[in-house]
């Protein structure tokens, strides 16, 4: 790829303006100048686009532990996290973490992550301000919590299993905690909602939520809330701006990637990495496996069930020529319903499932709008996804219980009884 | 005791587990302090700023023994508000007559109140009071005090009013912005001492007005970016995938490596091909075919379906690979994140709009209880899986004989069959001689 010398762009204003909406879309964005210079790979430069891109990359929430980390240990979490993105260039891990240079690479990382997804909106949706008493319905965020990254003491010593029972007797207390705390707060939300019927402003909504009531008990906390919502009014213009704009800033980049030199192929090394794979992502994909061969065997037995008796009924009869198009559209039929199954776990989102935070409203009659959820719907899925999940926990269980009776019944002389049934 | 990595590996994730339990469990009792704080009678803000409040009204705390009023004083304030209330009733008629002239002086009274003061003067005073009110209030007579007191009473409780609508001294100076209308306070606030509650008032409280417009710029600016989202432009997006691909050639490799999140992201993607085929497999062996076709298509789906899982271990076989390819690596920095076999990752931000609307009590309990219960199963599962995976090759493989032998297989079975929850007994049998 040779350099392309750029005739002067009859757009040219629009870059500065593309490139000031991105730095306004995104937390701490550094000033078009630092864009410029990075371009031409100014030191200057470096330690703002280093800061930019940890706070991109850096993993929600943004405690101050996470924050008042040293610029060095930043940068490294940067790499790291590129690393494992999959960020193509070598250079990037060359770079010295004092921010003593690389703007341009930064520039480049910046740019690959920006082009592989929707970073400004994803940091938004990450910090907004919810306004309503919300609920997610999928499971998503439930009780996932990335969290901040586990401190770095090391349960090095071998431990007794003693201890893992005693570890899981304090999850199982803390599950029946959220059980209890989680019905209070609902009862003190319905009430708040009662009580505040009919003063919102929005007639769909028609009660306050928690937020509101709060802002309204606490007006300096409001007045904060206030703050909080026109900045990210200003935040939200802004992406649309730069939505608008961004062509011109792509056509842009690939200047940039020009006036790199072409990259140093393949120098291994490897420099001190905080890596971000745990070292069991090996076992991880050794349950998937042993859960796949697991069902594989049921399928193959229960297929060569079938197609024994079937051949033996049927074998005789499906030959003649309105059979075989029955069967060739039978084939199709599955075929299809076949696919579509697969691209409910290809594609990463199912479309059938609702997804993301809904606030809640709480009416008398229940009636809801078209694009609503109504509260029985979701209860008849989760109670069918209950119904799922025990099974499948019965069922490892049950496999277990197999597993442990083969392996303990090897020793004679000894009677195990069985605590009594739930 | 168990082997190394193995207990590391144990301790890991149920230290995850318990952490995120108690992440919610942390963001439950925020919120319940804020509900049960909002269920309380709300305290007066603007006064903690100012002058300490005169008077007990809206604190239940101690009041200062100075302004206590004594029952003699509650009893004429009684008095005093049921008069307000039919002077309240005339006056309506009046204001509607002539607003012009009386609306503003009752508004500018209201503004003359310092903000945030309640200013109760005790009854004692109803001279002064007297003097001040009868100056502008036009009609004087014979019941000119108890007129001037209601007078003055009322623009207390006028302040109140404001205070209760808005609480605070910053928004006061704006002739009521929470006042719903021009009628009077008193027709709506209690006597004077009484609390504020959410529960006697909610429905009276009114957002302001520049709230209102900042959180509906917000809602549309929301769903402009949602539905541009949706149609992103085809230019720009080939601008993107251009770059991305000039990236990868000047980056001198040949063909992009599975990175880690790309095999974390195949693995839930696994996951969930596993349980949506364990799924359909059910459903095809729990229906009872009536005519050969349906058995010829259930014949069908099943081997349709043993191919998938084929396909699947083949998938899994080239991840299996690129990981190996990847060094081994020291200790981790963040906890393995788990993929959540019911959903797919991404945030989708046109939430804005959509609602979820419930009935009642019980629902909205039942709801948020169900939700938890199936997290609670999610995460079980995942830690069934995990304990399967780490301890029943130490049972098996640990065959020592005597008690270290049967408290790990004791406490096995208690974790992996049981749940945790219950433990079985080990009897010897000896045999009699």
């Amino acid at each position: 790829m040779g350099r392309r010398r750029r005739r002067v762009d009859p757009a040219a204003g629009a870059l500065p303006e593309a490139i000031a909406a991105l730095s306004r879309s995104l937390p701490s964005g550094p000033s078009p100048e630092i864009f410029r210079r990075a371009k031409f790979d100014r030191p200057e430069a470096t330690p703002a686009l280093w800061q930019l891109l940890f706070r991109v990359l850096a993993p929600l929430p943004l405690d101050n532990a996470l924050a008042s980390l040293a610029p060095e240990v930043q940068a490294r979490l940067v790499k790291s996290a590129l690393r494992s993105q999959g960020y193509p260039r070598l250079a990037l891990a060359q770079l010295p973490e004092d921010g003593s240079q690389g703007s341009r690479e930064l520039l480049l990382a910046l740019s690959w992550l920006l082009a592989r997804g929707p970073v400004p909106e994803q940091m938004l949706a990450q910090t907004r301000v919810p306004l309503g008493d919300e609920m997610t319905v999928c499971q998503c965020e439930a009780l996932a919590s990335p969290g901040p990254p586990a401190p770095q003491v090391r349960a090095e010593e071998p431990v007794d299993v003693r201890h893992v029972q005693w570890l899981m007797g304090k999850l199982r207390f803390r599950w029946r905690q959220l059980v209890s705390s989680q019905q209070e707060q609902c009862s003190l939300l319905s009430k708040i909602h009662q009580y505040t019927r009919g003063c919102h402003g929005d007639q769909s909504l028609g009660h306050l939520s928690v937020a509101e009531a709060e802002m309204l008990r606490d007006p300096e906390g409001g007045q904060q809330l206030l703050r909080t919502l026109e900045c990210e009014n200003r935040r939200l213009e802004a992406v649309l701006a730069w939505r608008r704009t961004e062509l011109v800033f792509w056509r842009w980049m690939d200047t940039v990637l020009d006036t790199c030199a072409p990259g140093a192929p393949a120098a291994t090394s490897q420099g001190t990495f905080l890596p971000r794979i745990p070292e069991h992502r090996g076992g991880e994909l050794e349950l998937v496996a042993w859960e796949l061969r697991a069902l594989q065997e049921e399928l193959q037995e229960a297929a060569e069930r079938r197609r024994a008796a079937w051949e033996a009924e049927a074998g005789g009869c499906g030959r003649g020529p309105e059979w075989s198009a029955v069967r060739r559209a039978s084939r199709e039929a599955v075929e299809t319903e076949l696919g579509a199954l697969r691209r409910r776990w290809e594609q990463d989102r199912d479309p059938a499932q609702p997804h993301g935070p809904r606030r809640l409203v709480r009416r008398e009659d229940g009636a809801a709008g078209d694009r609503d959820l109504r509260a029985a719907e979701v209860i008849r899925t989760l109670r069918s996804q209950e119904v799922c999940l025990e099974a499948v926990l019965r069922q490892l269980q049950g496999q277990c219980r197999q597993e442990l009776a083969r392996l303990a019944g090897a020793l004679p002389g000894l009677i195990w009884i069985l605590p009594p049934g739930r | 005791m168990l082997p190394r990595d193995c207990s590391r590996r144990l301790v890991t994730e149920l230290q995850g587990a318990l952490d995120a339990c108690a992440e919610r469990q942390l963001q439950l009792e925020q919120s319940l302090r804020v509900c049960r704080r909002l269920l309380q009678a709300w305290e007066p803000t603007g006064t903690r700023a100012s002058e300490p409040p005169p008077g007990p009204e809206t604190n239940e705390e101690d009041p200062p023994p100075a302004c206590t009023p004594s029952p003699q004083d509650l009893k004429e304030l009684e008095c005093l508000t049921q008069a307000l209330e039919k002077a309240a009733r005339v006056r309506r008629g009046i204001t509607k007559a002539g607003e012009t002239d009386k609306a503003p002086s009752l508004k500018s009274r209201s503004t003359v109140d310092p903000p945030g003061t309640i200013a109760f003067a005790p009854p004692r005073t109803p001279g002064r009071a007297g003097g001040h009110a009868s100056d502008t209030r036009p009609t004087k007579g014979p019941c000119q005090t108890t007129v001037s007191a209601k007078g003055h009473s009322e623009r207390q409780l006028l302040s109140l009013g404001n205070k209760t609508r808005v609480g605070t001294g910053a928004w006061a100076p704006r002739p009521g912005p929470g006042l719903r209308d021009q009628q009077m306070a008193p027709s709506a606030a209690p006597q004077a001492p009484k609390a504020f509650t959410l529960k006697e008032k909610g429905h009276l409280l009114q957002l302001p007005a520049a709230f209102r417009k900042v959180a509906s710029q917000n809602a549309s600016l929301w769903a402009q970016l949602s539905s541009m989202q949706t149609s992103d432009s085809t230019d720009a997006a080939a601008a993107k995938t251009q770059f991305l691909q000039n990236m990868q050639t000047a980056s001198g490799k040949p063909q992009p490596r599975l990175s880690a999140e790309e095999v974390e992201a195949e693995t839930g993607r696994l996951w969930k091909a596993c349980s949506l085929l364990r799924l359909r497999m059910r459903e095809e062996l729990s229906a009872a075919p009536t005519d050969w076709m349906q058995e010829y298509r259930c014949l069908l789906t099943l081997e349709g379906l043993q191919a998938m899982v084929g396909q699947c271990l083949h998938r899994l076989q080239e991840l299996r690979a690129a990981v190996a390819e990847q060094p081994p690596r020291p200790c981790p920095v963040g906890r393995p994140p788990r993929a959540s076999p019911s959903c797919g990752g991404g945030v989708d931000p046109a939430w804005s709009s959509q609602l979820l609307v419930y009935s009642s009590t019980q629902e909205l309990q039942t709801l948020a209880a169900l939700r938890l219960r199936v997290a609670i199963l999610d995460q079980q599962i995942h830690l069934e899986k995990v304990l399967m995976a780490e301890l029943l090759p130490v049972v098996s493989a640990t065959q020592l004989q005597g008690p270290p032998w049967l408290t790990l297989c004791r406490a096995a079975h208690s974790l992996l069959c049981e749940g945790g929850a219950r433990v079985l007994t080990v009897l010897r049998d000896d045999p009699v001689d």
